[in-house]
């Protein structure tokens, strides 16, 4: 009876990779299969047989595409340095720099991420030195910040993984604190770190979408843009919807094929 | 006698007209004053509003005016959330082939607002610079069609003039009585900004309720009301109040 108290605690992960394939359910007709082929041959299919207006729709976002990569790899760099500024941060036994970076964490994880931008970009945007930030660079500020908030705490796990005796092994050899967190603890860190990291990426580039608020003309701005003008409502959201679920797939696989090599040793 | 049940059945009608007066929902994207603005109060206000409910008055129906992003503000009429949008929608042959409109009840010609030290005099010296409007108006179809020029679109009209005014953008296209209201009236962006100069239109530009396809039941009422406002000077008075007279 009491042994049902005594289990392991399950850990829920629900991330952006929910999607992600597990590799024991690596069949050929997996999910994640039906939902890439399929989204790719609904929109072959769509252009196909009605390329108007559904391959004018297509034709009208390629630009947007970029623009969304554009903001998702340029956020994703600016918040993988703060998230590493902020993990270790956050190990800090200097505690005003933990306390900087818990603050930074909490700041930003209780506002949403459509306010922070609203924030970045208008409010702001009326200070004299904020004045000549362009939006893309604005967009980027803001989904780096956010972004790096959780991924601060990403790394803070990911460090706080590896297990003790590592660094009282290095620093028995005479490693100082530093070298021992840049040459012993962070090369092993980075394994549980970037399963994470590549999920943290996908949900960026979805969140990436709420840039169009900024006048950023990215992928869903352009499928607004058009159907703004084409009123072509159901169409042009029905292939934005399909080219970001096509995008995201494909980096959720790719995602988990890098997992898979980093779980080498770890096999089951 | 006749005459007496012609008069009983008109104030019967009065009556149940009162009683009954039908509902109209109408659509309003209230980010445009002063056009169509919501006051300190959350009210709709403006020059729209006021004209609907002149209209409604005069035409008999109970208008409510439903606050509707700009986005999908011709999405929701096709669905049918309301019978019809009162958002200073300019009259174009692209709409009409998706919707149809009133008889117009306001002219517009396209305004340029920039900065007062911008030079900016023609279309001419738009070559090269950005220029933006809100998304899906007229203003930014006519951006798009200046050579030369990038044009960026914003979800509303305001938050390109803060842009503009901040200095991100050469300059803001929009109906004039907006882009006068914001370069000219308001109180911050006025000594910044300016209405530099109006592009004339090809054909006249005029604003129409917008109904669905087929709605002659809607559209004549409202057509039936915004008659009766300009011939009894309703209309004049309305418009004396926001623009001063003609």
């Amino acid at each position: 009876m009491n042994q049902h108290f005594h289990k392991k605690a399950v850990k829920i992960d629900i991330g952006d990779g929910a999607a992600i394939p597990v590799r024991k359910d690596a069949g050929l007709f997996t999910a994640w299969w039906m939902t890439f082929f399929g989204a790719i041959a609904v929109i072959v299919y769509l252009c196909v047989t009605q390329p108007e207006p559904y391959w004018r729709v297509l034709k009208f976002l390629p630009d947007g595409v970029y623009v969304t990569f554009q903001v998702t790899v340029l956020s994703i760099l600016l918040s993988l340095v703060l998230g590493l500024i902020t993990g270790l941060g956050r190990l800090s036994r200097n505690r005003i720099i933990n306390l900087i970076a818990s603050t930074y964490v909490e700041i930003i994880r209780g506002i949403p991420l459509l306010v922070q931008l609203f924030y970045i970009y208008y409010a702001l945007g009326r200070l004299e030195f904020f004045k000549d930030l362009p939006p893309m660079a604005a967009a980027v500020a803001a989904m780096g910040i956010c972004y790096g908030a959780y991924m601060g705490e990403v790394f803070r796990a990911g460090i706080d993984s590896i297990d003790k005796g590592q660094s009282e092994a290095s620093r028995s050899l005479g490693f100082n604190r530093a070298q021992t967190m840049m040459y012993v603890i962070l090369p092993q860190a980075w394994r549980t770190i970037l399963p994470p990291v590549g999920n943290e990426f996908i949900a960026l580039l979805k969140d990436s979408s709420l840039v169009s608020v900024l006048a950023v003309a990215d992928l869903m701005r352009r499928g607004r843009e058009f159907a703004s003008e084409s009123f072509l409502y159901f169409e042009a959201y029905t292939m934005v919807a399909l080219v970001y679920l096509v995008i995201t797939l494909f980096l959720s696989k790719g995602v988990s094929k890098m997992e898979q090599r980093l779980n080498y040793y770890e096999r089951d | 006698m006749r005459t007496r049940i012609a008069l009983a059945l008109l104030a019967l009608f009065l009556m149940a007209g009162n009683a009954l007066a039908k509902d109209v929902v109408f659509a309003v994207d209230a980010t445009y004053p002063p056009m169509e603005m919501v006051d300190a109060n959350k009210n709709i206000v403006g020059f729209g509003p006021e004209i609907v409910a002149a209209i409604g008055k005069a035409a008999g129906f109970n208008p409510i005016l439903k606050n509707t992003a700009w986005d999908g503000i011709f999405a929701g009429l096709a669905s049918g959330k309301y019978d019809a949008i009162a958002s200073s929608v300019s009259i174009t042959d692209e709409r009409k082939q998706t919707m149809d409109f009133t008889d117009p009840y306001f002219e517009v010609k396209q305004g340029v607002v920039t900065a007062k030290d911008a030079g900016i005099k023609t279309v001419a010296d738009l070559k090269g610079k950005t220029i933006a409007s809100q998304m899906g108006t007229t203003g930014y179809f006519v951006c798009k069609k200046i050579e030369g020029a990038t044009a960026k679109s914003y979800d509303e009209i305001g938050l390109a003039v803060e842009d503009l005014y901040n200095g991100r953008l050469d300059a803001v296209i929009a109906d004039d009585s907006v882009a006068s209201n914001y370069a000219l009236q308001h109180e911050q962006y006025s000594q910044k900004l300016t209405l530099a100069f109006l592009i004339a239109p090809e054909k006249p530009e005029y604003l129409g309720f917008a109904v669905n396809k087929g709605n002659k039941e809607i559209a004549d009422l409202i057509n039936k009301g915004l008659a009766a406002i300009k011939a009894n000077g309703e209309y004049d008075k309305i418009y004396a109040k926001w623009f001063g007279s003609k």
